[in-house]
């Protein structure tokens, strides 16, 4: 039925009016329902009160805290400088991919995106947050850490979708010079989750790079500098709406290192494709001018997060790039230990300077023949020559003159058997053996056989690279043993300059002067006499003095074949030496693992430092260039 | 048309709903500005269309109303029924029909139908008081449509109807008894209702009985609320400046939380000034239905103040963590094309059975 216009008027005139009684039962029942809503209103105004005057304090407070954010700032890290100041290590800017909890309404979902966006395993980021689970829900926490501009540009745009995830620019470092100096450097990694819950880092937080090696770890206090605190307003998203105010992060401070940035790449350049290490230090207070151990690894990688890959190549077993040769590697001294028989034997009065031992290419001890390293033999050296040649033969008879406990009393003197005290970790002591250390270790009595060729340096006698510099060193100077240095000076933000550690003596070499006298005497001779082992080692200007070793890895047996033997079983290569003979200014130890013969592979690598060091010196003109070394 | 009409507008009521009117806007422009959006500028247009409707509605004889009620009733069912087969879905609910340049929800307009069958029913079945039997054939008019906005959802809305029905029937005044047989039903129809409920309308119900168990999913919008509200302290945060609007902290800030926003801006004086305003607006509907000359317009004229009531209880309520969070629009203020022009068209109804009350 569809009401036509008429019906509707039809309709008005139908509604009826009121009567006075029920208009009265209108009025009474609006009334009592604007009595309801009088009572309502005074609740939403009580309410109203409660919130905004008895709470308005606090909840202001809140509001305040809802929108501003503390933002941590990454001071930039100390450099790290060579003596002269040039930069060994800097900074640059880096991009990570942060988290706030709080404002990730569902994080597995997040985490899932972000893992398409970053080309990174969802576990592994998962991983990154529960790292930092105990930090309050509004602590960014770093993903991943070195975005490249690509990942960046693809992210970007998407951040608006993806509510708490933010990219905070930090300061990484910068490795100018690649991989020189890797082990004596060090390298960041990330806090882990026991240091945090040890404390060991003061101010360290999750995501936090610290110092895990080398000057990085020694030294973190000093370059790791101290947070600043930006107070930024942000939105319910986390996006930042403005800056508030900020407390300016206070920048560790640099550090001037005692290595010679030419000293080091020389080093590094020789020792390319070798394996092994070298250490060159100022005999004079123990500064560390170079340091290298080979091969040696990218830095970078850490800070960034190694690949499975660059972790499978750095554990490769053969070369042991991650072991710091210089202080981990433990090698027998080989011939330089000849230099420990022969201060023993002038010091305990078994022999004279003067007096001549027989070589006749071989040695006979009960049922064993010792042989020398010259199968022709050396006729009858005295303790110089036989220095200088490196006699063998010569050296058993000595050993066996002086015993092993005196040979171990002496090798001791010389600082073999404990750790340099240089400031490296798991730096190791070596093993300087005598009667009671084999008793005790193997159950056995020492046996005559065992004293000979200890003192040519074989058998149970470990020494490391850093050792044997300090050894030189020592002979170099005097006989003063330094703790080993390597920082020179301290420069903080604000350009104040501090000395690094002063020179510090641990140990004194207690020989009679005319004993050390001959000694260095007969080093000089390695490398100027005819028949020096160490000749090439030689320098037209410079007086050299050094000795060489030729550690052997297999029986003596088999050494005819050196060139056809594996490269794992080949002979290490050792030279110590230190220049100038008459006023040394630098201390060197070359040891390249199976790298044949001392004279051969390792001296001519001291050379190029000696050249390097000297090069525009006066007297050092032009041996710079490789045109005066003996051959 | 009758020049006397016009010579009895009611002033206060007119104030008030411009007044509210005015804030709403103003408060609008704020949360426009925090949203990106300019919302301000959309619900002008619906405030000048709306005003038209208004006028339309003042103009003609509210009795007339009576006349259509049926094809009004039918044809907001059917469009009820439509949203759930044909409308627009935003954020999970259904509820907007999209007519090409706008979009419109039924749902708004059964508000006012509602009141206007519902007048019409207890004008044509008049009792001195009523029972429960007398009521079946209402509560069928209200059901029917209520159950059409539950099943889009939107539980707030469906709950409203039954409000509007629940006022108006107190103004037909219901026995003693069946009153209290109604009570007794509602305690055991609780469990049922509870077990009806979708589950995240159950999580609001609990949120906001224990807000804090859920501080960052369900019982963030209340908290984020509440924290706005009484950020403002006594005078405010200042105009635009409400961080917690304008750094997004709240939700919905130009629809279900705009009262949140004037709160945190104006503080409790701006905040007493709205209140005040309302309570005028609602003083003034229920003296329109007190004076009312005819049942009709009693009635309809204590719908439509109830149904401006409700919505400010519920929606002031729930900003303020006195009620559960349901999506009703704050009359006047809230942006949404349809709830202005249902409110505009409430309050030229009002307006207009006022100013009747001496035609005849």
């Amino acid at each position: 039925m569809r009401p036509s216009l008429r019906d509707a008027g039809r309709v008005l005139l139908r509604l009826r009016q009121l009567d006075v009684k029920a208009r009265e039962v209108n009025r009474q029942r609006c009334e009592a329902a604007f009595l309801f809503v009088l009572l309502c209103v005074v609740t939403l105004a009580a309410r109203l009160w409660y919130l905004q005057i008895v709470k308005g304090t606090e909840l202001r407070a809140r509001s305040e805290h809802n929108r501003v954010r503390l933002v941590r700032l990454q001071p930039p890290r100390g450099k790290l400088l060579d003596r002269s100041g040039r930069l060994l290590v800097g900074n640059q800017p880096c991009f990570n991919v942060c988290l706030v909890r709080e404002e990730a309404k569902d994080v597995e979902d997040l985490l899932g995106r972000l893992s398409v966006l970053l080309e990174e395993p969802v576990g592994a980021l998962r991983e990154r947050l529960i790292l930092g689970r105990r930090l309050p829900l509004y602590t960014p926490i770093v993903l991943k850490r070195g975005i490249d501009r690509d990942t960046l540009a693809r992210l970007e745009p998407r951040l608006f979708r993806l509510p708490g995830v933010s990219v905070e620019v930090e300061p990484l470092r910068k490795y100018p010079h690649g991989r020189l100096a890797s082990h004596l450097l060090g390298y960041l990694a990330e806090v882990n989750e026991a240091e945090l819950a040890k404390g060991i880092y003061p101010g360290v937080r999750p995501g936090d790079l610290v110092g895990r090696a080398g000057v990085e770890a020694q030294y973190q206090k000093v370059l790791s500098g101290r947070s600043g605190v930006r107070r930024v307003e942000v939105d319910a998203t986390g996006r930042l709406a403005r800056v508030l105010d900020e407390t300016p992060p206070l920048p560790g401070s640099d550090l001037f290192l005692t290595l010679d940035l030419d000293l080091q790449e020389e080093a590094e350049r020789a020792m390319r494709g070798k394996v092994g290490a070298v250490v060159a230090l100022d005999p004079r207070n123990g500064c560390i001018r170079a340091f290298t151990s080979v091969p040696e690894y990218d830095l970078e990688p850490f800070a960034w997060g190694l690949t499975p890959a660059q972790w499978r190549a750095l554990n490769d077993a053969r070369t042991r790039p991650l072991q710091d040769k210089a202080v981990q590697g433990l090698y027998s001294p080989g011939s330089i230990f000849k230099i420990v028989a022969a201060v023993a034997a002038l010091e305990t009065g078994r022999l004279a300077p003067q007096t001549r031992l027989t070589c006749t290419g071989s040695f006979r001890l009960g049922r064993r023949v010792f042989r020398c390293w010259d199968r022709r033999g050396h006729g009858e050296p005295d303790l110089y020559e036989a220095l200088v040649a490196s006699c063998d033969v010569f050296f058993y008879q000595a050993g066996l003159m002086v015993g092993v406990d005196e040979l171990a009393r002496y090798a001791r003197a010389f600082g073999f058997g404990r750790a340099t005290g240089i400031a490296l970790e798991d730096e190791k002591a070596g093993l300087v053996p005598d009667r009671a250390w084999k008793l005790e270790r193997y159950g056995k009595p020492w046996q005559d056989g065992e004293t000979a060729i200890m003192a040519i340096g074989q058998g149970f006698t470990l020494v490391t690279p850093l050792q044997l510099a300090e050894m030189i060193a020592a002979i170099a100077n005097g006989g003063t043993f330094y703790r080993p240095l390597y920082v020179d000076r301290e420069r903080s933000p604000s350009g104040r300059v501090r000395p690094g550690d002063a020179p510090e003596v641990v140990g004194r070499l207690d020989v009679r002067p005319e004993t050390l006298r001959l000694v260095r005497r007969a080093l000089r001779g390695v490398v100027a006499d005819e028949e020096g082992t160490g000749h090439a080692c030689r320098l037209p200007d410079v007086a050299v003095a050094g000795k060489t070793a030729t550690v052997q890895v297999v029986q003596q047996s088999r050494r005819g074949q050196l060139e056809e033997l594996p490269w794992n079983l080949r002979d290490h290569a050792i030279f110590i030496a230190y220049a100038p003979a008459e006023a040394p200014e630098l201390a060197v130890a070359v040891l390249v693992e199976h790298g044949g013969h001392g004279g051969s592979a390792a001296a001519p690598i001291a050379r190029r430092l000696f050249e390097t060091w000297f090069r525009g010196r006066p007297g050092g003109e032009g041996r710079g260039r490789g045109d005066g070394g003996a051959t | 048309m009758d020049r006397r009409v016009f010579a009895h507008v009611d002033g206060w009521l007119l104030f008030a709903a411009c007044g509210l009117a005015c804030l709403g806007f103003v408060n609008l422009h704020s949360a426009s500005v925090a949203a990106g959006h300019a919302y301000h500028w959309r619900q002008l247009q619906w405030f000048c269309l709306g005003a038209g409707g208004a006028l339309a509605l003042f103009w003609m004889d509210y009795r007339l109303l009576a006349a259509y009620t049926a094809h009004l009733y039918l044809g907001t069912v059917a469009l009820l029924a439509l949203v759930l087969v044909a409308g627009k879905a935003v954020g999970g609910s259904q509820r907007w029909l999209s007519l090409g340049f706008l979009n419109f929800q039924p749902s708004e307009l059964a508000k006012l139908t509602l009141v206007v069958v519902l007048a019409s029913y207890f004008y044509n079945e008049q009792h001195e008081t009523y029972r429960i039997r007398d009521l079946w054939r209402p509560a069928l008019l209200v059901l029917v449509p209520a159950v059409l906005v539950y099943l889009e959802p939107d539980l707030g809305t469906a709950i409203l109807y039954l409000a509007i029905f629940g006022s108006m029937v107190f103004l037909a005044r219901l026995r003693a008894s069946s009153v209290l047989i109604l009570a007794g039903l509602a305690m055991v129809a609780m469990p049922l209702v509870w077990k009806l409920l979708k589950p995240y309308q159950r999580r609001r119900i609990e949120t906001f009985l224990n807000p804090e168990s859920d501080p960052l999913h369900a019982g963030y919008h209340v908290l984020q609320s509440k924290i706005a509200v009484g950020s403002g302290q006594v005078l405010g945060k200042g105009y635009m400046a409400g961080t917690q609007a304008h750094l997004n902290f709240l939700p919905e800030i130009h629809t279900d939380f705009a009262f949140s926003v004037w709160a945190e801006e104006w503080g409790f004086v701006g905040s007493l000034v709205m209140l005040v305003l309302f309570t005028l607006l609602l003083y003034r509907g229920l003296l329109a239905a007190a004076e009312a000359k005819d049942r009709f317009g009693a009635f309809l004229a204590f719908g439509i103040t109830a149904l401006f009531f409700w919505q400010f209880l519920i929606n002031v309520g729930m900003v303020l963590g006195l009620m559960p969070v349901v999506g009703i629009p704050l009359p006047l203020v809230s942006y949404g094309g349809s709830s202005v022009l249902v409110s505009l068209a409430g309050i030229g109804l009002l307006l207009n059975v006022r100013a009747r009350r001496f035609v005849f």
